[in-house]
């Protein structure tokens, strides 16, 4: 997922970049096509955009709903476009969609980069904690040095920066599941997500609200005539009632949302405020990323470590073992390498948590590492396959035992036919380790998604994490080459 | 020293051995000969267990061996194993060892002799086989007929009571046999058994005190090895051996 979105947002920095302007007005352009494009990612869940599972899939949510009743007012028909959502606000820009309406959040970051409308909805950030913990109260700073489960990019995530160590999420559900296991000592989302996932677990309290903030419909900056259509539009069906009917029928509607329906110009001011104009990549972004770039290495290497010894075991018990422990191993490698490595790193990080639970970082080490084995274990098995059986049977002949005949003879020779394809599959590890951002831990690849948003371009972030991996995976591949040719020679 | 009794081994519906008795004696230099299939590796490779067979026993010393490969005879297998050498064919030494290094790996290893002490005894097994300015190659880097001397000091350093060669010198270049079957010829005279599957006639007629001919499984004839080669009895012995050819 982490991996899709860093390429679809180094494509996107390659394309903005040529800059690909309508030459037509946005108002204009959407009444010509007839139809208002909106962008969103029904993985976003209930209530917003989702599919009604009891409806064969239809889309449903209130964003759904708005997006209808402003499309009318447009006069126009509403379509909706699929899109990752951390990638919402580049896909925008690159014209794939007409405008972004997915608990998009008025942040500086995102101010300074899209027009936003009057908003359709106020949240506020909703604190919650482990009924049982009283140290987490209703105030910031109370978060101080704790560790803070929010969405990645998130407007928690801002008001959390440089308080508390943010634990970054991709997902709603997950922050709730490692808060009740004590990985974090607080939450701080949406309420809307907090009502929804957190507040449901018994073991978890609401602490409070922290600060309000709006879901707003973004829009490309030379749309100006666009947002303006639909700042008008959201006004009419505030003042109609209609947007108070859509909130309340999907059960969102609260006191909060009466200031939606008195809108000035001094709301739109203060909600917007000053827009920051992006941090300018730094030294301050490169040290970063070379923590993220060790984390990478480190994660690598002690994946690696794992995956060597366990994938030898797993070889020598399929070849040699006793039946059903050969069998066993041969299930083990077919299981691990035909499932997703995503997949294994959410059962073992949440879908294990009440058994085992394990902090991020020996979850990934763990998961990477036992996901590894089984493709180091056919390395193995045909390197020891390709040594001739003569070497085995002399061995056997001059009284080895079949372990130390092993030991001694086959797999040192073995070893040396498979080095240059364990080197590959480390330089394919490496790269590989950026999934465990899953599980919250930030490596190299998470770091640059972060810094990108952070910086609003993913050009030099990109090319920096590229760049970063290039030095890493560069060495080890000359190093199997080198070692490829010694043994071609020998 | 070596009793087989009613030997029987099948490969699906071909019988490669078809109920083998022998003995060989402490001391004896025992060719086994016959055309190619006849059973004679087959044989050899049973008397050490790396090949199972089906009926009738093996016993070397106090150990027996029977039908049901290693998981049966595990125990008697590592001992026999200990007791009687192997020299194949093919060499087969170790690729990542040097010439020493194969020749003290299982002294070292499975007898748990001192490392010093065992260098020393190889270095000594290595002159004898006349390769000592040879122990620090590897196996990729020496001839044919070094490689093979350098598998008999290997399987004679765990001091074998009895060595089993398959077809020695078969691999090897023709200018390369003479130096393998010098050496096999001092090991004779200095009293080893030996059990040579082999098809060097001149060898076997020289060296070997009996040669046993195998054919389809059978042992078709028997006898001093003088005899045997000189004068066979029986018809696919002569016909083997190109005697009826004028």
């Amino acid at each position: 997922m982490n991996r899709i979105c860093w390429v679809v947002g180094l494509a996107l920095a390659v394309l903005s970049c040529h800059g690909q302007t309508p030459t037509q007005s946005g108002l204009a352009r959407v009444r010509a096509a007839g139809v208002l494009r909106w962008g969103g990612d029904i993985q976003g869940g209930e209530p917003y955009v989702y599919q009604d599972s009891e409806h064969g899939g239809r889309l449903t949510g209130f964003e759904v709903d708005l997006a209808n009743a402003l499309a009318r007012e447009l006069g126009v028909r509403a379509q909706f476009v699929q899109s990752d959502w951390s990638a919402l606000i580049p896909t925008l820009e690159r014209g794939t969609f007409d405008i972004a309406m997915n608990g998009v959040e008025v942040t500086p970051q995102r101010v300074g980069r899209v027009r936003f409308t009057r908003p359709y909805y106020i949240f506020g950030t909703r604190l919650m904690a482990r009924r049982d913990d009283t140290r987490i109260q209703p105030t910031i700073t109370s978060l101080r040095g704790r560790r803070v489960g929010t969405l990645s990019n998130s407007f928690s995530s801002e008001l959390l920066r440089g308080v508390a160590e943010i634990v970054p999420y991709e997902g709603v559900e997950e922050p709730y599941i490692d808060l009740v296991q004590g990985r974090t000592d607080a939450v701080l989302l949406d309420d809307i997500i907090a009502t929804r996932y957190g507040e449901p677990k018994p073991e978890l309290r609401v602490v409070g609200d922290l600060a309000d903030g709006f879901y707003s419909i973004a829009v490309r900056p030379v749309d100006g005539d666009l947002q303006q259509a639909l700042d008008h539009a959201i006004e009419r069906i505030s003042a109609s009632g209609e947007l108070e009917r859509i909130l309340r029928s999907r059960n969102v509607w609260n006191d909060r949302q009466r200031r939606l329906l008195t809108w000035t110009e001094d709301d739109r001011r203060r909600m917007l405020g000053t827009a920051s104009t992006g941090q300018r990549f730094g030294w301050s972004h490169v040290v970063l990323f070379a923590k993220g770039a060790v984390v990478t290495m480190l994660l690598s290497a002690l994946a690696m470590a794992l995956a060597i010894p366990l994938g030898l075991g797993l070889a020598v018990t399929r070849l040699y073992g006793p039946r059903a422990l050969s069998r066993l191993a041969g299930a083990y490698v077919e299981l691990y390498r035909g499932t997703p490595v995503l997949l294994q790193l959410y059962v073992l990080y949440y879908g294990l948590a009440p058994i085992v639970k394990l902090d991020a970082i020996p979850a990934a080490v763990l998961g990477l590492g036992m996901n590894y084995a089984a493709y180091e274990a056919e390395v193995y098995r045909a390197g020891i396959q390709a040594v001739p059986r003569g070497q085995m049977e002399a061995a056997l002949s001059l009284g080895m035992s079949l372990p130390l005949a092993l030991r001694r003879v086959v797999l040192p020779q073995a070893f040396r036919l498979a080095i240059p394809s364990v080197t590959n599959d480390f330089i394919a590890l490496l790269k590989d380790s950026s999934l465990v951002s899953v599980i919250t831990v930030v490596e190299l690849t998470k770091q640059m998604t972060i810094t990108a948003v952070d910086i609003r371009g993913w050009a030099l972030p990109g090319a920096l994490c590229a760049l970063m991996y290039f030095l890493m995976s560069y060495p080890l591949s000359l190093w199997a080459q080198r070692l490829e040719a010694r043994l071609a020679r020998s | 020293m070596i009793e087989v009794h009613e030997l029987r081994k099948i490969y699906g519906e071909r019988t490669v051995l078809g109920g083998i008795t022998a003995s060989f004696a402490k001391g004896q230099v025992v060719a086994l000969v016959g055309p190619s299939g006849g059973g004679k590796s087959t044989l050899l490779r049973c008397l050490n267990g790396l090949e199972s067979f089906d009926g009738g026993q093996v016993t070397l010393g106090g150990d027996v061996l029977l039908p049901g490969g290693a998981k049966i005879n595990r125990a008697a297998l590592q001992r026999v194993r200990q007791r009687v050498g192997m020299v194949f064919q093919q060499w087969n030494l170790f690729a990542h060892r040097t010439a020493l290094g194969n020749v003290i790996e299982a002294p070292v290893h499975v007898k748990g002799i001192p490392l010093a002490q065992a260098t020393e005894r190889g270095r000594a097994l290595l002159a004898r086989v006349g390769l000592s300015h040879r122990e620090g190659a590897y196996p990729h880097e020496m001839s044919g007929g070094e490689q093979q001397r350098v598998a008999i000091a290997r399987a004679l350093a765990m001091d074998p009571e009895a060595l089993l060669l398959d077809e020695p010198t078969s691999a090897l270049d023709p200018e390369r046999v003479g130096e393998v079957l010098d050496v096999l010829g001092a090991l004779a005279a200095d009293g080893l058994t030996m059990l040579v599957v082999t098809h060097e006639m001149r060898f076997a007629r020289e060296v070997s005190h009996r040669t046993l001919v195998l054919h389809g499984g059978q042992i078709i004839e028997e006898g001093p090895s003088k005899q045997v080669i000189d004068d066979p009895k029986h018809e696919r012995t002569r016909a083997f051996l190109g005697l009826d050819r004028k």
